[in-house]
């Protein structure tokens, strides 16, 4: 059963055959009940105009045997009648009730339907004499349908045989073996190589030959869009080795970041940059981007990033402490697609010293060590800006000249004349805190900036110890001894005035008010000396 | 004068036989009957019914020279009919066939002897010692 059932399955001309068969079958079987049916019915009918005919035949007889009331007539009648085996029973009544004569043969079998005649007297054909009860012989109509059935049954399986045998036959001819044959030369068809599919003989024109047709245009497609595939995979291949090697190669840090700020992939180069493991795999521990820059300076960017703000290119320089030495990363990001950022490294630290001691160097007078003028109006120009920012906070602002600098230098000749503008340079660098800032200006000219005093009695002890300390004469070569004398002037950023350039301005104007006031000493700004 | 006179009333009679219609049905006058239907008649002389309606057995008496054409008006079917009718019935022995008789004479003379005697004559001759019981139009 099963096996038939795989048979179904996997042969279209046994299933078509199979239903066909089926609906033949069913139609069949509504057409031989129908047939059968109608054939019982005429066959009825036939045997029923049978009797009729038969009591025609022998109504003449039955006439006069009813008439005269003769029983032997009427009972040569019933069995003439009976003689027939259509006919099961006879009986014969006259009118008046009394069988004249009746018979049944010896069969077996229902009684069908019985005909009924009235005889009619032979010479008054309006009075009925008699009355003729046939009664058919239903096993003898029943056998004649039967044959009847048998035969249409027979007619039938013959065509349904026929039927099935042809629809197989055909189907196998003309559907199943050229798809069978189709599918083997598809099979061993090498459609890489542009081969194509040739129809069946007969069936070029037909829905096989379409089927044939869109196979080859569709070996065509797939053959061209396999070419296409290769060469851009080959295309892609030579660009990842490319991209591969240049990003294993390069000393720039290459990296990836996603939109959640973790690192997705980095080549050696930012792993050497960032002290990442080189067998770390970050595909299975991502590294947030920020946790390598936080133990640097602390304070990471922030690397939420959101698609407007992610469309253009962005630059940042970070500094790194790497065992106490402080390192500079040049950051480059920028988007390459939605939710992913591509980042390229480059260690500045290099650049960014040069940039920082030729800077250092453009600001500080090489005699002293200290800063120049170009280093004092940089350092002035930000505090200015803290003081814009910070108003409440005061400053101070001393300006020192050398008294009669000249006769050192014309005395002593200019070495010691520069070792005596040293010798005052140090001793105030000594003096102030980290955050002061102390410049010589040219000549003999110093400035010193104090941060936050907050009133004159701050500086003065400054001043004090200062000039203390330059009591001491200068010994050089250690035998000559060189007395110096410096005029001090102090302007207070915030309490005298809040513009830096006017406070230099009143320092200067105090430092000539101690010149004037006897020299080696200092003097306040005091808006009376200046009018 | 007489001898005209019953030619006369021959040819007159013969006028009339010739084309006078009916044929009556007669018994004799004592019988006791005095009417029958047609039924009754064809049941008597087609051999159905044996008795008179006097209970008397019933003697039919065939006419030859009427026989024709009282089966004509009585049943409607010609001799040989009557003749194949009568032949089915030989040999069975039920019933038998109304005597024969051949002269008007003789059916006159049975009827008036015979009380049961039944036959039929011209409407137009019947003789006064017969009673007419039935009249067959043609």
């Amino acid at each position: 059963m099963s096996r038939l059932l795989l048979l179904l399955h996997t042969r279209l001309a046994l299933r078509t055959t199979a239903i066909i068969l089926l609906i033949v079958t069913l139609l069949g079987v509504v057409f031989l009940a129908l047939a059968v049916y109608l054939r019982a019915e005429s066959v009825q009918r036939d045997q029923q105009a049978r009797i009729q005919e038969l009591l025609t035949t022998v109504e003449r007889t039955a006439q006069i045997g009813c008439f005269l009331g003769d029983h032997h007539l009427a009972q040569e009648v019933a069995d003439g009648l009976l003689s027939n085996n259509i006919v099961n029973a006879v009986s014969i009544d006259a009118e008046d009730g009394t069988t004249l004569a009746s018979g049944r043969a010896d069969r077996e079998g229902e009684s069908a339907s019985s005909v009924v005649r009235d005889v009619a007297s032979p010479f008054e054909p309006e009075t009925s004499v008699c009355r003729i009860t046939v009664e058919p012989n239903q096993a003898y109509i029943d056998k004649l349908v039967a044959q009847a059935s048998n035969f249409i049954g027979g007619a039938l399986l013959l065509q349904l045989v026929g039927i099935g045998l042809c629809v197989v036959l055909v189907v196998v001819k003309f559907v199943t073996r050229p798809i069978t044959g189709l599918s083997h030369r598809l099979s061993e068809l090498e459609a890489e190589t542009g081969q194509q599919l040739q129809a069946p003989k007969g069936n070029r024109d037909d829905e096989i030959g379409q089927l044939v047709i869109s196979v080859n245009a569709m070996i065509d497609n797939l053959v061209q869009s396999l070419g296409e595939e290769r060469r851009l995979r080959l295309e892609r291949e030579v660009e990842e080795r490319r991209y591969r090697a240049i990003f294993d190669n390069v000393e720039a840090g290459i990296f990836e970041l996603d939109g959640a700020g973790f690192i997705r992939s980095a080549n050696p180069a930012f792993r050497r940059l960032f002290d990442m493991p080189g067998e770390k795999d970050l595909e299975c521990h991502p590294v947030a981007f920020t946790s390598l820059l936080s133990d640097g300076e602390g304070t990471a960017p922030s690397f939420v990033i959101d698609d407007d703000a992610s469309e253009h290119e962005r630059q940042w320089e970070v500094a790194l402490a790497d065992g106490g030495q402080q390192r500079w990363i040049s950051l480059i990001l920028s988007p390459l697609e939605t939710g992913r950022l591509q980042g390229v490294a480059h260690d500045v630290t290099e650049r960014k010293r040069a940039a920082d001691a030729a800077e250092q160097m453009a600001m500080t007078d090489p005699l002293t060590g200290l800063g120049n003028r170009r280093g004092f109006d940089h350092r002035l120009a930000v505090m200015a800006r803290h003081h814009r920012l910070y108003p409440e906070r005061c400053h101070a602002l001393i300006t020192l000249d050398f008294d009669h600098f000249k006769r050192i230098n014309d005395t002593y000749g200019h070495q010691v004349g520069d070792r005596a503008l040293s010798h005052v340079g140090a001793i105030l660098a000594d003096l102030v805190r980290q955050r002061d800032y102390v410049a010589r200006l040219g000549g003999d000219e110093f400035v010193v900036l104090l941060e936050g005093c907050n009133q004159r009695d701050d500086v003065e002890p400054i001043l004090t110890r200062f000039l203390e300390r330059l009591r001491a004469p200068l010994k050089v070569d250690g035998s000559v001894e060189v007395a110096i004398g410096v005029s001090i002037g102090v302007a207070m950023l915030g309490l005298d005035s809040d513009d830096p350039q006017q406070a230099v301005q009143f320092s200067d104007m105090a430092m000539y008010a101690a010149k004037r006031a006897g020299r080696n000493t200092w003097r306040f700004y005091e808006p009376v000396n200046a009018t | 004068m007489n001898r005209v006179r019953n030619f006369l009333l021959a040819t007159t009679l013969l006028m009339s036989t010739s084309a006078s219609a009916d044929i009556a049905v007669v018994v004799n006058a004592n019988s006791g009957i005095d009417h029958l239907t047609r039924s009754d008649a064809v049941n008597i002389f087609m051999g159905r019914y044996r008795k008179l309606p006097t209970g008397n057995l019933a003697l039919p008496v065939d006419s030859s020279t009427l026989k024709a054409r009282f089966y004509r008006a009585l049943v409607n079917k010609d001799l040989a009919e009557i003749n194949s009718y009568w032949a089915r019935l030989v040999f069975s022995g039920e019933a038998s066939p109304p005597q024969q008789i051949a002269s008007s004479d003789d059916v006159h003379q049975l009827v008036t002897q015979n009380m049961n005697a039944l036959s039929y004559v011209d409407s137009s001759q019947v003789p006064d010692d017969m009673h007419v019981v039935l009249t067959l139009g043609e």
